[in-house]
């Protein structure tokens, strides 16, 4: 294609020559030990936006609010925090956004991984296409649009339960409650855990399996034994990724909820907006985002190494 | 997607020419010096409420004013609890503002004057002329002025109520109507009836607020749902609720569209409230000398009828006419007796309790 | 082959209510969008394009939308390598503290959206950069990133590093090893990563809300406030237009990669 350069070589092997003497020149080799670190450099950067917000969140949080100005009083104190542990509607609050991302996370990846599995094996290009095509297209609507079709579907006069009635039963409650939150997150979830299971499945042999099943064991004991422990890495990645989305979601308890299924990050756009207590919107921030990240730790640390795609090099 | 928007050095650019020369039909002669401090900007940002809010706000004032002056109003439509903290980031450090006018309810109004963040509206032409309750209370000075009241009604679902309309905020205690009561989710309101409701007198607030409490724990008894203005259309469209604590302006833009819903007030009578306009500190002179006029504009009598008579609401203007559909209704409250039957909380008292009313509403909604 | 029957019975069983799961809001959505009634309502009241109409001839959608595509190639530009370095530098580098360093770089997902916005409004405030676009897109990348970093690193597990060791033996240099040999290996986690994060950035309102003023405001956020007062059926219409993107889009790389590439395994 661009072999018409003056030196016989191809045009494009001349500039990668070029960007590799700049990059030796900017880069000596003895500091190839860092290369790590450098690649991580631009992610770390980024993050580091979110954590400089936080270091303000943090200075808030000291500070308790003084009603007469609407502003933070100077005093450090410890009162917002007091009132997080004071108060039992903030901890069932958070026992409710813990308890709801653990159901979520595990209803989601007990749909996600067959789906996952299915398009990976299956032998049909048209059924892999459309399975593909069926979890792209919902992406696109956002959380808000999908609530509606919920309430359409399951509203108390909705397609659901006109079929209910049809049949002489008595209408049912099936939106505005805890459980319409768990079903409008699942949804929401689902196409994120299954991008992040397919390459997990993907890269388990099928051979395997079959010399698994060609000596006796059944589908359900090669899934116990092979399939599930192989994917191991992939389900742990979806795992946090839908346990933390979940645990910090605002949308889905606020449109589906009604109102009183509130999560902790209801509870902290309130003391944010509602009622202007930075203050304390931040101490619960804090607090979260402390509870999130310990749990990720945790998962981390007994799922080992290998998981978020961020496997040790297998050598 | 220009990123050029400091209004500041445009404007500092234009003074130097002296090219600026305000020549609108509102420019009051004391105002209309030669220089940058009248010139007129591109166009004037007001934050508004949507649907049959934003609709009356544009026809009744924004198109007017863009007529008489050639300035184009932009609504912005970002809520009005969301747009407090970015007014509040933008004076704390010294940005200019993202709106000219915010059209907002008393007590957010107030509070945006506590912390400090509003222009002085004391030298409005026309402040003298409207009703005592245009004037904010518990305040030194105009941070804002009041436009016109309104009151939050109980909206019914007829069907539901063959009997005639609810006499009382019981009602809402009745299993008969489990999971199909709404209020707001921040209980705003309600608080002052529920003290009612529950058995007390409007003595007991602000001290003593348990009737209130315990009205809202039976309440949670019977699964109300908590919501939002659009929230109550929806649901009263899609037969999720019998009866709810709205604003009468979203009842009747309901009912405007086809949904049947009726509104009465109750006998132990309902909130009546303020809304105003106020304008953040930190605007560029000119612009802030136009965002007066808009709200000068805004409380003129023309602009008050046919706003408010589109709103459904009854002016800070005096002597007006009711719309023919308001005459004689309960929540367009016009003469002495009118008031009478609804409950007014001054704004000082809101001001001061609305975070601890709103904490136990929710510790008792959340259980 | 009875295990065989009922291995596919439960397989299917489950995937075909996701896919139900799934379909049906989208569904119930796009039958709404042709209603000629003023309610969001399925089955809809007659058929009409009316809210298209209406759609179509407001200035303000087409602008935003426009800004909404700005935002989200600026979001996948910039994460484009910041996620495909970083993916790779903590599976193929000995780095330290690589458990502390995951904990760290899932921090956008264990901070609440409302509090990174909220957080980035007084940061981006004190930097005068709030009113531009650009800086929408980095937070939405910010926010995303931790998709990308999965993606890419997912399919960097299957990456056999021999391939580099021998590419680096015959005398290539580091960068020819890196743009031929490492890149090539992991383009179908770049591209799932990509697309995401193209898809996150075109829905995202809770933090572009903090970030954009009705002079610059994208799509989500326009579509977040006007539900706040009033739902109409443009907000369905709004919808369907989304999911024609998506068509075009998913038909697009279909074309030009293959869809395969999200399912290709080393």
């Amino acid at each position: 294609m661009a072999e018409t350069a003056a030196g016989g070589k191809p045009l494009s092997w001349r500039l990668i020559d070029g960007v590799d003497r700049l990059v030796a020149a900017a880069w000596p080799r003895g500091l190839h030990g860092m290369n790590g670190y450098l690649f991580l450099l631009p992610a770390v950067a980024l993050v580091f936006i979110l954590v400089i917000g936080l270091g303000y969140m943090v200075e808030f949080s000291l500070h308790e609010l003084d009603l007469a100005t609407y502003r933070l009083k100077e005093a450090y104190s410890l009162t917002n925090y007091q009132t997080f542990f004071e108060r039992p509607v903030y901890i069932r609050v958070l026992w409710r956004s813990l308890l709801a991302a653990a159901i979520v996370t595990l209803i989601t990846l007990v749909l996600a991984f067959p789906y996952a599995y299915l398009m990976v094996r299956t032998t049909s290009a048209a059924t892999r296409k459309f399975l593909l095509v069926a979890l792209f297209l919902p992406f696109f609507i956002g959380q808000v649009v999908r609530a509606y079709g919920w309430l359409i579907i399951l509203g108390k006069e909705g397609l659901l339960n006109s079929i209910v009635t049809g049949i002489g039963l008595p209408p049912l409650d099936l939106i505005y409650n805890y459980p319409a939150v768990i079903l409008g997150l699942v949804q929401y979830m689902l196409p994120f855990a299954v991008l992040l299971l397919t390459p997990a499945v993907a890269a388990i042999g099928e051979d395997i399996e079959l010399a698994s099943e060609s000596l006796g064991a059944t589908w359900i004991g090669t899934f116990r034994h092979v399939v599930i422990p192989m994917a191991k890495p992939g389900i742990i990645g979806a795992g946090i990724v839908v346990f933390t989305l979940t645990l910090t979601d605002f949308a889905m308890p606020e449109i589906l909820g009604g109102g009183t299924s509130d999560f902790i990050a209801n509870a902290i756009y309130d003391s944010y907006f509602q009622i202007s207590n930075i203050g304390l919107g931040s101490a619960l921030s804090i607090v979260l985002t402390l509870v999130g990240s310990a749990l990720v730790a945790l998962m981390l640390m007994i799922a080992g190494t290998g998981t978020l795609g961020f496997a040790e090099r297998k050598s | 997607m220009s990123d050029n928007r400091d209004p500041f050095r445009l404007n500092r650019r234009r003074f130097l020419k002296g090219s600026a020369l305000a020549t609108g039909a509102l420019a009051l002669p004391q105002f209309a010096f030669a220089d940058g401090h009248t010139k007129k900007p591109s166009e004037l940002i007001v934050r508004a409420w949507g649907g049959a809010w934003g609709e009356s706000l544009q026809a009744g004032v924004a198109d007017p004013f863009t007529e008489a002056t050639g300035i184009p109003v932009r609504l912005d439509f970002t809520e009005d609890n969301e747009i407090k903290p970015k007014i509040w980031a933008a004076v704390d450090q010294g940005r200019v503002p993202p709106i000219h006018v915010n059209w907002d309810t008393t007590t957010n109004a107030t509070i945006s004057a506590l912390r400090g963040v509003t222009v002085d509206l004391g030298d409005l032409k026309g402040l003298d002329g409207l009703l005592s309750i245009a004037k904010p209370t518990g305040i030194d000075g105009w941070p804002l002025v009041n436009t016109y009241s309104y009151v939050y009604v109980c909206a019914y679902r007829p069907e539901a109520f063959p009997d005639g309309p609810p006499e009382s905020w019981r009602v809402m205690l009745d299993p008969k109507f489990k999971g199909r009561v709404a209020l707001y989710d921040d209980g705003i309101g309600f608080n002052p009836i529920a003290v009612i409701a529950g058995g007390g007198s409007m003595s007991d607030i602000p001290d003593n607020m348990e009737p209130g409490y315990q009205f809202y724990r039976d309440l949670k008894e019977n699964e109300p749902l908590l919501g939002e203005d659009a929230d109550f259309t929806t649901w009263f469209q899609n037969g999720e609720i019998d009866i709810a604590c709205t604003i009468s302006v979203n009842a009747r833009a309901a009912k405007q569209k086809g949904i049947n819903v009726e509104w009465t007030v109750p006998k132990e009578g309902c909130k009546v409230d303020t809304d105003g306009l106020w304008i953040p500190k930190g605007l560029p002179a000119n612009e802030e000398y136009w965002s007066k006029r808009f709200i000068e504009f805004a409380i003129t009598r023309e602009a008050q009828e046919k706003w408010c008579s589109l709103l459904g609401l009854p002016p800070v203007y005096p002597g007006l006419e009711p719309p023919a559909d308001l005459a004689g209704d309960p929540a367009y409250p016009t003469a002495p007796a009118d008031f009478e039957k609804l409950v007014s909380v001054p704004s000082p008292v809101l001001v001061e309790n609305q975070p601890i009313w709103f904490s136990k509403f929710s510790e008792i909604m959340q259980g | 082959m009875s295990g065989g029957r009922s291995k596919a019975v439960v397989l299917w069983g489950l995937t075909v209510f996701s896919l139900v799961l799934l379909s049906f809001p989208t569904l119930i959505i796009i039958g709404a969008s042709f209603t000629s009634g003023d309610i969001i309502r399925f089955p809809p009241e007659g058929f009409s394009l009316r809210w298209y109409e209406r759609l179509w001839q407001l200035d303000s959608f087409k602008d935003a939308l426009l800004r909404t595509v700005y935002v989200s190639v600026v979001c996948t530009l910039v994460s484009i390598p910041a996620g495909t370095l970083a993916a790779l530098g903590i599976l193929r580098y000995r780095i330290r503290f690589r458990r502390s360093l995951q904990v760290y770089l899932l921090l956008p997902f264990t901070i609440p959206l409302v509090v990174s916005g909220l957080g980035m409004l007084i940061f981006f405030g004190e930097l005068r950069i709030l009113g531009s676009l650009w800086p929408v897109g980095v937070a939405l990348c910010v926010i995303n990133l931790p998709f990308m970093i999965w993606a890419v690193s997912a399919s960097a597990n299957a990456l056999d590093s021999e391939l580099e060791n021998a590419a680096a033996n015959c005398g290539a240099p580091p960068v020819v090893v890196f743009f031929t040999v490492t890149l090539p290996a992991v383009m179908p986690g770049v591209i799932t990563g990509a697309l995401l994060m193209f898809i996150l950035a075109f829905n995202e309102f809770l933090v572009s809300l903090f970030l954009v003023d009705s002079r610059i405001v994208t799509l989500p956020v326009q579509i977040y406030n006007s539900i706040r007062s009033v739902i109409t059926p443009d907000l369905a219409a709004v919808s369907v237009v989304y999911i024609l993107i998506a068509v075009l889009a998913v038909w697009l790389l279909d074309r030009l990669v293959g869809l395969e590439i999200f399912l290709r395994s080393k």
